[in-house]
């Protein structure tokens, strides 16, 4: 092609523009059609309603409440599980709120042992 | 007094052919700017890996009587590899092989975004058009808004050799300042309440939809649009290395090595077509401002376009993921996710940004695509 089509700049970045977006939305429904053939996606449309499944059953059950230790007030329970929250853990998995023991030679010696394992 | 006579003669023929005989002040103002550029890149850590050996390279371009592109040598070799683009294609291999298109195929809408970003490619071929340039030359000068350095090499040495140097410089300063350019605009274009937009996690993508995209991606592409099958077929090479699992030592060379070594070559042999006369030019500098207008246009057709996604879906996009459709892969992602962050601590968008950030690399290429069937 040894000549261009046409001159007019407008009409040139029309064409294009619709050429590009044509082609991606193309690619967009082999993508759709990829996921829609996919052969080993039924197996995670089975296990999705299994793994639904048990989600209400917890719901019923009454949970006991997490063990909170006299003296811890009940804001900060509220601020340490609205945290857990934000990182995916429900009320119900959190089993007791106390304060950690201060004893140095033990957190040094786990401190200790961390460091170790990480290095 | 022979003797004499004889060393006098010598030396004037040393002094005739040496460098400083032919040196230009165009030729000291080049190696200027290549040390301007050296410094950028060493000292500034803008673009290093490209900006370094593109800035050594035009150095070496302004050293008169060298021959460079005479005689068949290492430095020819080079220009055949940008002159027959053969190194954007072997770039693509290694960027297909580092790409990770799990994020467009878990949420294929994001092509759109990738698609709308493309707008600054064309609004910059019109200026350059207004501005004088011939058709050709605007299509290659517009590429510099994909943000995609491979592909703007690539078109341009296909329809504007002359501007090569220019725009590949224009092309790399850019995405370096990606950082500095985008968020203002993303900031400009968008409410509080739309940058808040928290996006929902994104599905789990199988290994067969990720053997499956290249090979149908390449065979789709491909057929439509063949000047950009080797581009296009090479990036999803590599990618197919990388998903396929059992071509793990074609991967770790295609996205180490070999880009290693094919990046040296094509970012020396940029530098090496920036000479004086073909760079010192009033149209260097309508190229590097047309550049700017390109990147900030894709950016904002982008985020416009994010906007609109997010109205569509009941505020489920948020609109800052759009910008990242300029390619510059992971830089505009990180952007986003920048931006996303200082509006709402804790909104990780980095994920959902690189969707339209792969989008970007194949609307560029698609673009460029187009480009060189009507105008080649």
């Amino acid at each position: 092609m040894s000549q261009p089509v046409t001159t007019n700049p407008f009409i040139i970045m029309l064409i294009n523009m619709t050429v590009v977006f044509a082609v991606l939305i193309a690619l967009g429904f082999v993508i759709n059609l990829i996921h829609y053939l996919d052969p080993t996606k039924p197996k995670a449309a089975k296990e999705e309603p299994k793994a639904e499944a048990p989600a209400p059953a917890p719901a019923p059950v009454a949970e006991p409440e997490p063990e909170v230790v006299d003296g811890v007030p009940q804001e900060v329970v509220a601020v340490i599980a609205a945290a857990l929250m934000s990182y995916g853990y429900g009320p119900q998995q959190i089993r007791a709120v106390r304060p950690i023991e201060r004893n140095s030679w033990k957190n040094s010696g786990r401190t200790f042992g961390v460091t170790q394992t990480v290095d | 007094m022979e003797l004499l006579n004889a060393f006098v003669v010598s030396l004037q023929a040393v002094w005739a052919n040496s460098g400083f005989a032919s040196f230009t002040m165009g030729n000291g103002i080049m190696i200027l700017v290549g040390l301007v550029l050296l410094y950028m890149a060493i000292a500034k850590e803008f673009e290093p890996l490209l900006l370094g050996p593109i800035a050594f390279g035009c150095i070496l371009a302004n050293f008169p009587n060298t021959g460079f592109l005479d005689e068949m040598g290492v430095m020819m070799a080079i220009n055949f590899g940008i002159k027959f683009e053969i190194f954007p294609p072997l770039i693509f291999l290694g960027i297909g092989a580092m790409t990770d298109f799990g994020p467009l195929l878990a949420r294929p809408s994001t092509l759109l975004l990738g698609a709308a970003a493309q707008i600054g490619v064309f609004i910059a071929l019109v200026g350059a058009m207004l501005l004088g340039f011939t058709e050709k030359q605007a299509g290659a000068i517009g590429i510099i808004g994909g943000a995609d350095g491979p592909t703007a090499i690539y078109l341009s040495s296909v329809l504007a050799p002359e501007l090569l140097g220019a725009i590949a410089v224009a092309a790399y300063s850019y995405m370096s300042l990606v950082p500095l350019i985008q968020p203002p605009v993303m900031k400009l274009l968008t409410t509080q309440k739309e940058r808040e937009v928290v996006m929902e996690q994104l599905r789990t993508v199988t290994r067969f939809e990720r053997i499956c995209f290249p090979i149908v991606a390449a065979i789709l592409i491909s057929l439509l649009l063949p000047p950009i099958a080797s581009l296009l077929g090479m990036l999803m090479l590599g990618n197919l290395f990388r998903e396929s699992g059992v071509m793990d030592r074609l991967s770790d060379t295609a996205q180490n090595s070999l880009c290693n070594i094919v990046t040296i070559f094509l970012a020396t042999g940029t530098g090496m077509t920036m000479s004086a006369d073909k760079f010192l030019t009033a149209q260097t500098l309508e190229i590097i401002f047309l550049g700017l207008v390109a990147f900030i246009f894709g950016t904002a057709g982008g985020v416009l376009f994010g906007k609109i996604m997010c109205r569509v879906s009941g505020w489920k996009v948020n609109p800052l993921i759009g910008s990242a459709g300029v390619s510059a892969v992971p830089m505009a992602a990180r952007v986003s996710q920048v931006v996303g962050m200082k509006a709402k601590p804790g909104n990780y968008l980095l994920m959902h940004a690189m969707g339209p950030n792969v989008a970007g690399v194949i609307g560029t290429a698609v673009a460029a695509g187009t480009m060189l069937a009507m105008m080649k």
